[in-house]
């Protein structure tokens, strides 16, 4: 696989030296960001305002951590940001799971159809749909509430995951299935216990496509929950801004700790989420 | 198909009562069908059937929840007032710039970065991270990273350009500035995800073509345009149009890097829909305004379904 490489762009960057500053411009491209706000956050803010700026900190601190979760209640902002991508997740990997298994294996009159249609809503903007949205939520009761997010959340990761799952399913032998049912499992029983274990790892690549969705939610977020203490991370990140003042290394801070959670999974996980990504779904 | 039939025989009532009960359990396709995909079904209706149908509705509305007046049929006055809104046209201007930008930059960005990491790296770990990082962060976050990258006292921008002798810019007091700021982080944001769809379909390609190309002396160069990019395309096709109904949606990176300043001049349509809606409450023309944003997002999604539907699978 990678032999192909060699000879595409091989001949010209095949040297150690080439590859080294190959592999420095990508890492560099992808984590400076991330990296230059965790240097931020240990930065005092004397520091901070100094010219010409200085690139690592001279007096390490971690005063902003502190100020992060004593200026705002950053581990509510955590809190709800957690329950509504861990509930949303849920929510999709049970419906998504129970559709996947119908395109994957029963022969459906108009399969091509609802996968066009999967297809559709994977493409949808939600944007559109703020003013109907607020407005069903309102009828519903469901403005601040966990709710009022979950449910658009599992709609905005449900197509990915049908079909990262459709994928997964269709990978298993379906001998195993009939043997389950000849041994008396009804097709309910067969697919969870037999075909759902098995797609295990795509259940799960599909959970993280899902959670990670939900945790980076803004817009609805931002406008379907005005009270303070149901603010997810990105909506409440916002409120570290005086009306003058920008308090950038505590901002940082706060940024910090809303990354690492997700960038553990991201570590732990890399591979599945790139087959994930790169399987069923187009979306980010 | 099902295993009634190998139930032992009972008195016939009970039989029936099990019957029933094995076909609940155990349904033909047909009935299974509609109970595996009803769930989705009901969702999507409550979430996007209702709501588009309710969206139409609306945007016929003369409905302001700040004048106190009871909603009104107003027939196509929000349409027609969207064409003497010099906003409208700003916003709506911006989004097809910053798509006619983003999405060609972040294919090219994305393109150089699948190749670089399709090198024959000892370790892969490190280049899959630097992909994925990206991918993972909140969009919003990223819009305050640059942010802060472009901030025209202590960013890194400015102090690496007096570094190399020139001057630092204020960034967000230009709309020219800022608006090529926001194109940076929206370029940043998206490349990645590019990558790392492109180096999957790079690793599909068959070896031997290449090593027939090099039996034929062919140069890296003809290689990659004769080889490697025709056979990306139907890759590359899908991601562009994924990118192309995301970049029209953009609003977390501006509202972050600008709030749409300075004035209106770095607005997008999101960022208009969501400030009529939800800061004038001026429900009938934020309605009109996202019916504009339907139509042209349901366009692009329709070339797209025509596209796979022409034997162009997805990746």
């Amino acid at each position: 696989m990678t032999a192909a490489a060699v000879s595409t762009t091989g001949t010209l960057l095949s040297g150690k030296p080439l590859r080294a500053l190959a592999a420095l411009i990508l890492i560099v491209n992808g984590l400076f960001p991330a990296l230059w706000i965790l240097l931020t956050s240990f930065k005092t803010e004397a520091e901070l305002t100094q010219k010409p700026i200085t690139w690592l900190p001279h007096a390490p601190t971690l005063q902003n951590y502190l100020q992060a979760f004593s200026d705002q209640p950053l581990l509510t902002f955590l809190f709800n940001s957690f329950m509504v991508a861990l509930l949303s997740t849920i929510l999709t990997l049970f419906i998504s799971v129970l559709a996947a298994y119908a395109l994957a294996r029963l022969n459906l009159r108009f399969r091509d159809l609802i996968m066009s249609l999967i297809i559709a809503v994977s493409t949808f903007p939600l944007v559109t749909l703020l003013v109907p949205l607020f407005e069903t939520m309102r009828a519903l009761g469901l403005l601040n509430t966990w709710t009022a997010l979950i449910l658009p959340y599992t709609v905005l990761s449900l197509p990915v995951c049908t079909l990262v799952l459709t994928s997964f399913f269709e990978s298993i032998p379906r001998d195993l299935e009939n043997a389950a049912m000849v041994d008396g499992c009804t097709r309910f029983g067969a697919l969870f216990r037999i075909v759902v274990p098995l797609a295990a790892p795509g259940v799960f690549t599909a959970g993280i496509l899902a959670f990670v969705n939900s945790w980076d939610e803004f817009l609805l977020a931002l406008s379907f929950n005005s009270n303070p203490a149901l603010r997810t991370l990105p909506v409440g990140i916002q409120l570290y801004q005086g009306e003058f003042a920008f308090p950038w290394p505590v901002i940082s801070a706060a940024l910090v700790v809303g990354i690492v959670p997700v960038a553990i999974l991201i570590v732990i996980f890399q591979e599945r989420v790139v087959s994930g990504l790169t399987a069923g779904g187009l979306k980010g | 198909m099902t295993t009634s039939s190998t139930v032992a025989p009972a008195t016939s009532g009970a039989k029936a009562v099990r019957a029933r009960l094995s076909r609940l359990l155990d349904p033909d396709e047909t009935t299974l069908g509609v109970l595996l995909l009803a769930p989705a079904a009901i969702l999507l209706a409550v979430v996007i059937g209702y709501p588009v149908l309710r969206l139409i509705y609306t945007s016929f509305l003369d409905l302001s929840l700040t004048s106190g007046m009871p909603a009104r049929f107003a027939g196509l006055a929000n349409f027609r007032a969207m064409i003497d809104d010099p906003v409208f046209w700003q916003a709506a201007g911006n989004t097809i710039l910053i798509t006619l930008i983003t999405v060609p930059g972040a294919l090219v960005v994305g393109l150089a970065l699948a190749l670089l990491a399709n090198l024959p790296f000892r370790m892969r770990w490190p280049v899959r991270l630097s992909l994925l990082i990206p991918w993972a962060l909140p969009l919003s976050f990223a819009g305050l990273i640059f942010a802060w990258f472009f901030h025209s006292e202590y960013g890194i921008v400015n102090d690496v350009l007096r570094r190399i002798g020139l001057s630092g810019v204020i960034w967000f007091n230009s709309s020219l500035l800022a608006f090529a700021a926001i194109c940076i982080a929206i370029t940043w944001k998206a490349s990645s995800f590019m990558a790392m769809i492109i180096l999957a379909g790079l690793q599909t390609i068959p070896r031997s073509l290449y090593e027939a190309a090099d039996v034929d002396g062919a140069g890296p160069v003809r290689k990659f345009f004769e080889i490697t990019l025709p056979l990306l395309r139907p890759t590359i096709a899908v991601a562009l149009i994924f990118r192309t109904i995301t970049a029209l949606q953009t609003f977390d990176i501006p509202y972050m890097m600008t709030g749409g300043g300075p004035g209106t001049s770095t607005a997008t349509l999101a960022m208009y829909i969501h400030q009529n809606t939800v800061s004038f409450l001026d429900l009938g023309y934020g309605s009109a305004l996202a019916v504009v944003m339907f139509i042209i997002s349901m366009a692009v999604t329709a070339l797209y379904l025509r596209m796979i539907r022409g034997g162009e699978g997805i990746a």
